[in-house]
């Protein structure tokens, strides 16, 4: 029986008056690929914000490995999950090999570091896994989109965590780079045992890369499993409000999105 | 490395310079003697009257450019001055307000100065805030809040009239008089916040980044703005209740520190620190000099020239400044 990395009970949240989440039960498995989707508003990005403490509870919980978030200090969080957030930005001499090694910083105590060797050697096989040896001595902001989102995920890793979260890697580039991110998320998985949980929005991509799907809609979770098991062209239509065939390609359900 | 050593070689030149700017003259040679040897009255008048000041200078220059680095890192702003955003004057209000009405607690000046810094700050960010902080709106809430105080304040000197010479001279921001009594006050402050501001170093790194981002590194992202700041006002307040309000060196200090060693903070603020001592004692030096006998308030040479160079600063900001999206 798999582990649970994350457990969600009765989450709810609110901006003001408007409701976003109301009583949402989640648990998600360590050691897989799990995808949150649904429309915008859906409440997908504040579930995210939620479980990176970058909001908190109104009401229940959410646990990491049976230990309520909200009681664990931030950097001990950070020692146990890596984010990538959506949007970045870096000061302009910022390089490559400085910004992975931040990633380093949740074991640090007042700017120093007790161990400078596993420092190193963390930082060191991030940049190697993400390929971004080469690029090491550039400053950040001078890279390509697909680079500048390999990096960020190389602080992640460099963070040496067993769960990943990517908030939406995909976004802002263009297909050939949408790909080498996804197979690089997959890498992390299967080779290294990693689970990640992130937000998507494309449907096929979704459906393809995850072991795990989780459909939301309106602050709800309305469809939690493997994606050839529910996605059925009733859920599309009740996630995003349109009609869409489904086909299956080697075994694998696509969606024909026109 | 080369910029680190040439300001501090510059800062051991343009200190020599300043002690024999003036009627006295003394070698580097009689100097020394002087101070360590033997007595000599040239260099005892020297030591009691220039020295106070080119060390008060030298320190409030420093404290004045660090702070503006932190608060430059605290609101992902390279405009943030703590003169130009009101920082000093709620600090000179503070100190004015306190000498006017209690001046036994005058030992206590630097520590209301602070309270009022502090208060002007939060003023400055809690009005900008608005979803965000965005550049431009603070700094044109801080000029707002700048403006009232100075105006606060000059009420109150004119309603309380020109005798009480203790309250004028904080407005005035004269250093010519300083004694070493006043280095030792700035001295204990401004070594503290100084050194304060190493142990953040690395949270001045991380706040560069997206909040979010340096949140998920295990930055307390709120705490050490707060931090940061008051580190930041500190280092203000204390360099305007000894010095007075001196626009603008906040901001020139950091912009050229950044330029020759870069962003990160680990270097930027002990740059920071010998640049601030340099150019403040040029500016101190500069208004002794070109206007003898007459002397030119070091405040108002850093005014003259900080005006235009912060223009410069505004129009390029869009081209040159701030982090670039990611």
């Amino acid at each position: 029986m798999a582990t649970d990395v994350f457990k969600i009970k009765g989450l709810s949240f609110a901006y003001g008056r408007h409701q976003v989440l109301k009583d949402l039960n989640l648990t998600i498995k360590e050691g897989v690929i799990t995808t949150l989707i649904g429309a915008n508003g859906s409440g997908k990005s504040t579930l995210f914000n939620l479980m990176t403490k970058n909001l908190k509870p109104q009401q229940g919980e959410i646990s990491l490995y049976d230990q309520n978030i909200s009681q664990c200090h931030i950097k001990e969080f950070a020692k146990q999950v890596a984010i990538v957030q959506q949007y970045n930005t870096a000061p302009p001499d910022l390089t490559v090999g400085n910004l992975v090694s931040y990633g380093r910083t949740p074991y640090h105590s007042m700017g120093f570091s007790s161990n400078p060797e596993e420092d190193e050697k963390k930082v060191q096989w991030a940049l190697e896994i993400t390929n971004t040896v080469s690029i090491k001595d550039k400053p950040v902001i001078e890279l390509s989109g697909g680079q500048k989102q390999r990096v960020w995920i190389a602080m992640a890793l460099a963070q040496g965590t067993k769960v990943l979260l990517l908030d939406e890697p995909t976004t802002y580039l263009d297909v050939r780079y949408q790909l080498d991110i996804l197979r690089l998320i997959k890498r992390l998985n299967r080779e290294f045992k990693i689970t990640v949980i992130m937000v998507l929005h494309d449907i096929n991509q979704s459906l393809y890369y995850s072991d795990e799907i989780v459909a939301m809609r309106d602050g709800k979770v309305i469809a939690h499993g493997l994606p050839e098991q529910i996605i059925t062209t009733e859920l599309v239509k009740q996630v995003y409000d349109v009609d869409l065939q489904i086909q299956k390609v080697d075994e694998k359900p696509f969606v024909i999105p026109v | 490395m080369i910029s680190f050593i040439v300001t501090a070689l510059g800062l051991c030149g343009l200190f020599l310079i300043s002690v024999n700017t003036g009627s006295l003259k003394v070698t580097p040679g009689e100097l020394f003697q002087g101070l360590f040897v033997k007595y000599n009255p040239n260099v005892a008048t020297i030591y009691d009257l220039r020295f106070p000041r080119i060390f008060i200078a030298m320190l409030g220059g420093a404290a004045m450019a660090v702070s503006g680095v932190l608060l430059q890192a605290v609101m992902k702003n390279p405009l943030a001055d703590p003169g130009i955003i009101g920082i000093s004057s709620g600090a000179s209000l503070a100190a004015v307000v306190i000498t006017a009405f209690f001046p036994t607690m005058y030992f206590f000046t630097p520590l209301f100065a602070f309270a009022g810094g502090m208060l002007a700050f939060f003023l400055v960010y809690s009005l900008s805030y608005k979803g965000g902080l965005s550049p431009l709106r603070i700094i044109l809430v801080g000029v707002a809040v700048d403006c009232s105080l100075t105006g606060i304040m000059g009420a109150f000197n004119a309603g309380i009239g020109p005798n009480d010479s203790s309250v004028t001279s904080i407005v005035n921001a004269n250093i010519t008089m300083k004694t070493w009594g006043d280095f030792k006050t700035l001295c204990i402050y401004s070594v503290i916040g100084l050194l304060l501001s190493f142990l953040v170093t690395n949270s001045c790194n991380l706040l560069q980044l997206e909040d979010k981002t340096a949140r998920s590194l295990g930055l307390n992202v709120n705490a050490s703005r707060i931090i940061v700041s008051a580190i930041a006002v500190l280092l203000a307040s204390i360099s305007t209740a000894i010095i007075g309000p001196i626009s603008f060196l906040g901001l020139i200090v950091p912009h050229i520190a950044r330029l020759l060693v870069g962003s990160n903070h680990k270097l930027l603020i002990p740059y920071s620190i010998l640049l601030g001592a340099f150019t403040f004692l040029l500016a101190d030096t500069v208004g002794r000099t070109i206007a003898y006998p007459h002397e030119i308030n070091a405040t108002v040479i850093m005014a003259v020239v900080g005006g235009p160079f912060f223009i410069l600063l505004l129009r390029r900001s869009k081209h040159s400044y701030g982090n670039g999206r990611i």
